[in-house]
């Protein structure tokens, strides 16, 4: 059997280690990793390579020496001629690609945690302050277990009414009305999200809805309705018991201490 | 080795297979925990006791079903039969696209799903006294999908007259498409047939055959019955053919008695089948007509499915976003070919529940936009789907409302000027106005400017700018075409230049579903640009990087031979 160039081998390794990162890491492990940051990679694989084979004399002479015969020798006159026409198509190819390539539309940035008021408001009553306000239904879960039940069924009842639309049977952001929004409806699903806020916060994400968010970290597109306008103060703090009670996911508190 | 290895996969397939059917065949015995998972997933559309009336079912559109009377829309079985509990785990399973029951493969449980199954199954007693299995609908004598089987199902799809309620192109546009109604009395309007994504029971060929000969319990679509039963395909189009004749010769005149004869008979002898009369010679002519009437439910299956595209287009964001096409010449009027050319880029639609009135039941699905511009103007064509062409402003005696099919395009007055810049409330604008495009079907060629700061709070400007517009209706579809200037001199107006991303988006009405004002459908932003023309670098450099290279690889070779000598 012949004996595997050198060359070989480290253009072999180089591939691969691009489709590593670009189909294994940023596809089957992760989500796709950023072009810029593959070329990094491949730019600090490049110079390992180099480094390997320049390390002796003999064996950077054995890696050029397929470079050498392929440009010069008398037997590789196919070989020459292919990859005389095929890199510049290549690189043809290449730049016509990226000059004719269509501008996609500015991205819409968006600030998943925008900063709440310090005051919580229902229309113009003040409730209290954004930090220290509980859902005032949230102690009948361990006083009145009866008692909290029928509020997440009021919860629930609200939820089927006024948001499922759009958040989903399954409150996963998934409604039938979800396709025509962007920024696409909150999933209360997502681990990230209902842990990440207290009670309040949520209060203040329903009763003030899109036209609600602050001035900074902008533009705001929600398509989120200014439900004080529909819903009184207690079917929000029941649909927010339903929010967490459906998902399993508790709300972010601040004990003692803090 | 190998034969050892089929001989497993074999036993493995078996053993599946059985298992499957097993499994498949009958839901287990009512639980509490069917009840449970019924009252915390179903119930709150379902109603706790089955009966449609959840508290959400208010506002819903179908319906949510009502378990109590066993009429199920989507199943394998014959008309007038109960569904297989398959059937109801599939429905569960799957969802009903288009409306709002959601598939719930991802939030319960096989196990849960099956349970549910069997509590359903309590709220309607025919389920307890059937006897028999119900009859499922064969599916022998498939006729797989071709040109000419869509040629000759598009023939029957007349003969059927499946367009009186489903519309000439099948938008769902039918004359008595108005005027349907399910069991319950609730509006129910036949299906688009172009938009496959929205059929409830799924748009594979199978699917829709199924929904022919099992018919759609509980709605307005029927068991279907054949027109010319016991005819074949050729002898109905030969039948059709004759019959609209002024006057026939004689031998046609034998002919077409012959056909007549022929199709009495057969219907006949289906009333002798009902009743169990028939005799073995009357079965046998059964038979063949049955054959017969299942083959040209395969054509037609066929051809619905031609119809439309497999899947909801995808929305006009990221490569699909609306681009404007650059010409040098006029821009092409509405009848021209050149729109033809162009890819339309897709705006989905959807109920605006934010505003009182509301529209929780929305008829219009989408809109579908294609543009060129030159150097001076921009032309727009709008297309998008309406069963009923409401133009003639009808009026709500008690209310004195109005209604009538409308559509709005709505842009910000001022660009935002890069991504983090804040746009106008999408829903005509707040602090930041927007600049709308108003077109009613009762001036079809009017386009009215407004300008508005908020969705009740708009005005017609006071100077009405030079806007072209046409629009028109046929079959089920609205068809208007708007050209302006890209400049103008009022500033309250949006002014448009190459390369610059401007936000838009739509709000339509359908009058005959009610909507007038805030009650509509509607998008959020999108973009469209006006596509610049491509640099002419793209034919310079390439070549230019191409001979370099040549040349740098040329001379790399010199270099080295050099050396060597």
């Amino acid at each position: 059997m012949k004996r595997i160039s050198l060359f070989t081998i480290c253009f072999v390794i180089f591939i691969a280690c691009w489709v590593f990162l670009r189909f294994v890491v940023g596809g089957v492990i992760s989500v796709p990793i950023p072009g810029s940051v593959i070329s990094m990679y491949m730019g600090l694989v490049l110079i390992a390579i180099l480094v390997h084979v320049s390390v002796e004399d003999s064996r950077f002479k054995e890696f050029i020496r397929p470079i050498h015969e392929t440009l010069v020798d008398e037997n590789r006159r196919v070989r020459r001629i292919i990859l005389a026409v095929l890199i510049p198509l290549l690189l043809l190819g290449y730049t016509y690609t990226n000059i004719a390539q269509k501008a996609n539309p500015p991205g819409d940035p968006r600030d998943a945690h925008p900063s709440p008021p310090l005051e919580l408001t229902y229309k113009d009553e003040v409730i209290g302050s954004m930090q220290d306000v509980e859902n005032p239904h949230r102690h009948y879960e361990k006083d009145d277990p009866e008692k909290f039940k029928s509020h997440v069924e009021n919860g629930r009842r609200v939820y089927y009414q006024n948001c499922f639309y759009c958040h989903g049977d399954h409150l996963d952001g998934k409604g039938h009305f979800a396709d025509a929004l962007n920024p696409l409806p909150a999933n209360f699903q997502d681990p990230g999200i209902i842990p990440n806020f207290q009670e309040s916060f949520f209060f203040w994400r329903i009763s003030k809805g899109g036209p609600g968010l602050p001035a900074s970290g902008t533009p705001w597109n929600s398509a989120m309705p200014i439900w004080e306008d529909h819903l009184t103060k207690e079917e929000i703090w029941d649909v927010i018991l339903f929010l967490s009670d459906y998902t399993g996911y508790p709300y972010r508190t601040f004990g003692e201490g803090h | 080795m190998r034969s050892r290895n089929i001989v497993l996969a074999a036993l493995i397939l078996g053993l599946l297979s059985v298992f499957n059917l097993t499994f498949a065949q009958d839901a287990p015995e009512v639980s509490e925990k069917g009840k449970e998972v019924y009252e915390e997933s179903c119930a709150h559309c379902h109603g706790i006791e089955g009966r449609g009336d959840g508290s959400a079912a208010e506002n819903l559109l179908p319906q949510p079903r009502d378990f109590t009377r066993g009429l199920y829309k989507i199943r394998s079985t014959e008309s007038g039969q109960l569904p297989t509990d398959q059937d109801l785990f599939d429905i569960i399973t799957e969802g009903m696209p288009g409306s709002s029951m959601p598939g719930w493969e991802t939030s319960l449980g096989t196990n849960d799903r099956w349970e549910v199954v069997a509590y359903i199954k309590t709220f309607y007693e025919g389920f307890k006294e059937q006897e028999t299995p119900p009859r499922q609908i064969s599916l022998e004598g498939k006729i797989p999908y071709s040109e000419e089987s869509v040629e000759i199902g598009k023939i029957l799809y007349t003969q059927f007259a499946c367009f009186e309620c489903h519309g000439n192109l099948g938008r769902g546009d039918g004359t008595s498409a108005p005027t349907l109604e399910d069991e319950w009395g609730f509006k129910s309007w036949p299906a688009n047939l172009t938009q496959s994504w929205n059929y409830r029971g799924g748009n594979d060929i199978d699917d829709i055959y199924k929904r022919f000969i099992g018919g759609i319990a509980g709605s307005a679509m029927p068991m279907f019955e054949d027109p010319a039963f016991g005819l074949t395909i050729e002898e109905s189009k030969r039948y059709n053919e004759l019959d609209s004749k002024a006057e026939m010769t004689e031998t046609e005149e034998e002919e077409y008695n012959q056909l007549d004869e022929k199709m009495g008979n057969a219907y006949e002898i289906l009333d002798l089948m009902a009743d169990g009369d028939a005799t073995e010679e009357q079965k046998q002519i059964y038979d063949t007509a049955m054959k017969e009437f299942n083959v040209k439910s395969w054509h037609l299956a066929n051809y619905v499915k031609s119809l439309s595209p497999e899947k909801r287009p995808e929305a006009a964001i990221g490569k699909n976003v609306l681009r404007s096409q650059y010409t040098i010449n006029e821009l092409p009027e509405m009848a021209d070919a050149a729109w033809e050319t162009l890819e339309s880029s897709y705006f989905p639609l959807v109920g605006q529940i934010i505003v009182e009135p509301r529209q929780f039941n929305p008829t219009i699905d989408s809109v579908n936009v294609k543009s060129f511009y030159n150097d001076t103007e921009v032309a727009f064509l709008f297309t998008w789907d309406d069963r009923t062409h409401n133009t003639e402003v009808e009026e709500d005696e008690d209310t004195g409302t109005t209604f009538e099919d409308a559509i709005a395009i709505q842009f910000p007055v001022k660009v935002p000027k890069g991504p983090t810049a804040p746009k106008p409330y999408f829903l005509w604008g707040g602090k930041l106005p927007v600049y709308l495009w108003q077109w009613k079907a009762s001036a079809a060629d009017k386009i009215t400017e407004l300008t508005a700061k908020g969705i009740n709070n708009a005005e017609v400007q006071e100077v009405q700018g030079n806007i072209e517009a046409k629009g028109e209706y046929t079959d089920g579809q609205y068809r208007l075409w708007v050209k302006r200037a890209l400049k103008t001199d009022d500033k309250k107006d949006l002014q448009l230049e190459p390369a610059v991303f401007v936000p838009i988006a739509f709000s339509a009405w359908d009058g005959a579903n009610g909507d007038v004002g805030t009650k509509r459908v509607i998008s959020s932003w999108y973009s469209f640009v006006l596509e610049p023309v491509p640099s002419s670098r793209r034919f310079i450099y390439p070549p230019l990087v191409a001979l370099l290279s040549f040349g740098l690889l040329v001379g790399l070779r010199e270099f080295v031979r050099q050396r060597n000598t």
